[in-house]
């Protein structure tokens, strides 16, 4: 057992060296944006309030996106399962839930 | 993990803790191990929720009875639905899993032994947790549904405490079938021997997979719901009280979001023993493999968007409704597809009637009037009829007992010698089936007439003079003969303990890797892991006139996990702390907490490289040639 995850640690980190710091500077950045973004919805005090939450809802899911590839990896080969799964998940959950809001509170 | 021993056998060789006797049990990391102790607990609880059912069809034999009222009969109900879903069907199939898809697999352990044993501990603390409340004031008493507001209600005088067990003990018992369902699921995707791809897995494997899937994605569902519950009954929540703001039929969407999807949990991998058994005993390849892959995942799809054909009467709607009654309709589908594949790998067969082949051959026609009744259930303006009569009681029972249980039983005799090294009794089997066969029939077809005469399911009696009086006696007078079945059966066990171990390799000439190898398997499972070279491995390789497998390795040193107190000591804990949110003790369920909490501190900061078999001592061993 261990020594397979510790073989799966080295095989990870070659990939990192292949592939340099680029694409994680650049997703640092747009996060930091992203962050920004949603603060000055906030801060700018002119807009509607449904437009921020939703504003702020829509940029966060992009920044779920880009943590999940850049950050977890998802994008990277040998993540098929993970990302189905998580894929599954999210749909689940959504059915239950908007199903279940939809018949108790509306 | 074969390719990964060179790399690191030089830093690690320690002579193995070894135990024996009680600790090897209780310290145990080893698949087959794990799948014995579940056999054992799940049999255990199997034969208490069995009693329970015994004590509560007496109640019921003749009108008016006064033995069991009120109260006890609602405990009874409870305890006998929980126990024999969660306690008893559960472990039952997390045994074969354990006990064969590693090997159906070619390999070696599961993904994380570690947590395959912590997965067993917490689920058997779970139990005991929860059936020690028939000695601590009174059993859980709000139904298998535990359905709010009636679940929520607490005792004034904080004497009775049942459905404080139900919540706890299935929490705890929950997170460990969601790590096991975890640990199956890594276990099939990595852990395949080269050559196996998905589309060669055999379909018990398929199944589990698609079980395991269920179980990450539906456990959740019931832990929200049991915390949520826990919270109202504890500390004075609402999330179910409508009159400060909660809402109750919350509760029954949380609950059946789960509960659905569990009912495939159980019956998924009832169709994989099935495909199994009957391909084996007609000695013929399963009829359309691909066409069963596909129907077991599509059936493990839509279990997820069909739970609310259980709250048809809730009043959700028209609309609502008909969605989820043609969603349940469909699912009739892909499972009729698996029927007629079964049927079609019968047909022309050279089949065989052992006493496995004999329950999977019952199991079809029995399965199919379960199904047939639940297309029947699926009709929302039928169902506002069935609702809550014994019709329902009938259909599930048709399901669950004639679907799940007479697949475990034919699981059980064909991979018996696999675990144990003995064969079970044919001729004390046969006794066995025909006791139970009709027994269950008799006691659960007339229940259908029963429900459509309008008797209400849970009701701890009825009224002489209304009809109801024949039915229910025959269905006692099956219940007792079932009861009789079991007594054979455990005869049979001990018949079988008490003899020499006299299982060959491959007693079925099967088709799976798990027969290339002795009976029961060594630790180590594979001396040289197999190279597979199609869907159903070993047949292949009989077919080309080859006795055993082509290995992919050679053979060197394996890599054995170290057996570990700690996930026995975790869960202890947990049942510890349990005991005190039940009683508001919550320095004891601190107490617990820290148990747990440093056992796995202990986990994670000690590394425990485990320790290798070498070459020279697989020599010993009997089985398989250098």
């Amino acid at each position: 057992m261990s020594e397979h995850t510790h073989e799966a640690v080295s095989d990870e980190s070659k990939r990192h060296k292949h592939e340099g710091p680029r694409n994680h500077n650049l997703t640092y950045i747009v996060s930091a944006l992203l962050t920004i973004f949603a603060f000055a919805a906030v801060l700018y005090g002119q807009l509607d309030r449904t437009f921020i939450i939703l504003f702020i809802v829509v940029l966060g899911l992009i920044q779920a996106v880009f943590q999940l590839f850049f950050w977890m990896h998802a994008k990277e080969k040998g993540h098929f399962f993970p990302v189905i799964g998580i894929a599954f998940g999210f749909f689940i959950a959504l059915t239950a839930v908007a199903a279940a809001v939809w018949w108790m509170w509306w | 993990m074969a390719n990964a021993h060179a790399h690191a056998h030089a830093a690690v060789h320690h002579e193995p803790k070894r135990y024996t006797g009680l600790m090897d049990w209780l310290t145990t990391v080893d698949h087959k191990k794990i799948g014995i102790l579940y056999l054992i607990a799940g049999g255990f609880f199997f034969l208490i929720g069995g009693l329970e059912a015994i004590l509560i069809r007496t109640q019921l034999m003749y009108p008016d009875q006064k033995i069991f009222v009120g109260d006890t009969f609602n405990q009874l109900t409870t305890m006998h639905g929980t126990t024999m879903i969660f306690f008893a069907a559960m472990p039952l199939l997390f045994a074969f899993m354990n006990a064969v898809v590693p090997l159906q697999i070619g390999a070696r352990d599961v993904a994380f032994p570690f947590v395959n044993a912590l997965g067993f501990w917490l689920f058997f603390a779970g139990g005991v947790l929860m059936n020690t409340s028939w000695f601590l004031g009174g059993a859980p008493d709000a139904g298998w549904t535990a359905y709010a507001p009636l679940s929520s209600i607490i005792d004034p005088d904080g004497k009775f405490h049942g459905v404080d067990f139900y919540v706890l003990g299935l929490q705890i018992a929950g997170i460990g079938t969601l790590i096991g369902g975890i640990n199956f699921l890594v276990t099939i995707i990595n852990m395949r021997a080269p050559g196996m791809t998905f589309m060669r897995m055999p379909l018990f494997t398929w199944t589990v997979f698609v079980t395991s899937i269920l179980i990450t994605f539906a456990f959740p569902a019931i832990t929200v719901a049991l915390i949520e519950l826990m919270f109202d009954r504890l500390f004075h929540g609402a999330f179910f009280e409508a009159s400060r703001g909660g809402n109750n039929v919350l509760w029954e969407h949380l609950f059946w979001i789960f509960g659905h999807p569990e009912v495939y949990i159980l019956i998924m991998p009832a169709f994989g023993i099935i495909s199994e058994v009957v391909s084996t005993f007609s000695k013929k390849r399963l009829f359309g493999y691909s066409s069963m892959v596909f129907a077991t995942v599509l059936i493990g799809f839509l279990s997820f968007m069909v739970w609310v054909h259980h709250m048809f009467t809730t009043g959700i709607g028209a609309v609502g409704n008909s969605i989820f009654a043609i969603a349940t309709m469909a699912i009739a589908v892909p499972t009729g597809v698996k029927i007629f594949n079964w049927l079609f790998t019968l047909w022309g067969g050279n089949i065989r009637f052992t006493v496995a082949n004999l329950f999977a051959t019952a199991f079809i026609p029995t399965f199919v009037m379960g199904g047939v009744t639940g297309v029947m259930l699926a009709v929302p303006a039928a169902d506002f009829q069935y609702h809550d009569t014994y019709f329902v009681v009938a259909h599930f029972h048709y399901v669950i007992v004639g679907g799940l249980i007479l697949s475990v039983f034919a699981g059980l005799y064909y991979w018996w010698p696999k675990m144990f090294g003995r064969m079970l009794s044919e001729g004390l089997g046969k006794v066995h089936f025909w006791l139970f066969f009709i027994g269950f029939h008799l006691t659960f077809f007339p229940q259908h007439f029963l429900g459509l005469m309008g008797l209400p399911r849970r009701y701890f009696t009825y009224m002489p003079g209304f009809g109801l009086e024949t039915g229910n006696f025959i269905s006692t007078i099956g219940a007792f003969l079932q009861g009789l079945g079991m007594i054979v059966f455990l005869i049979n066990i001990i018949v079988t303990a008490r003899k020499q171990k006299d299982a060959g390799n491959d007693p079925w000439d099967g088709f799976t890797l798990e027969w290339t190898i002795p009976s029961p398997a060594p630790e180590y499972n594979f001396k040289q892991t197999p190279l597979v070279r199609g869907l159903d491995a070993f047949w292949k390789e009989k077919m080309a006139g080859n006795k055993e497998m082509t290995p992919a390795e050679p053979i060197g040193p394996i890599h054995m996990p170290s057996p570990s107190i700690l996930p026995f000591v975790m869960s202890l804990g947990l049942f510890i702390s349990g005991y005190g949110f039940i009683y508001h003790h919550y320095i004891v369920s601190g107490a617990g907490l820290v148990i747990t909490i440093i056992s796995m501190f202990l986990r994670s900061l000690f590394d425990d490289h485990g320790w290798h078999i070498e070459p020279e001592e697989l020599e010993e061993h009997k089985g398989g040639k250098a």
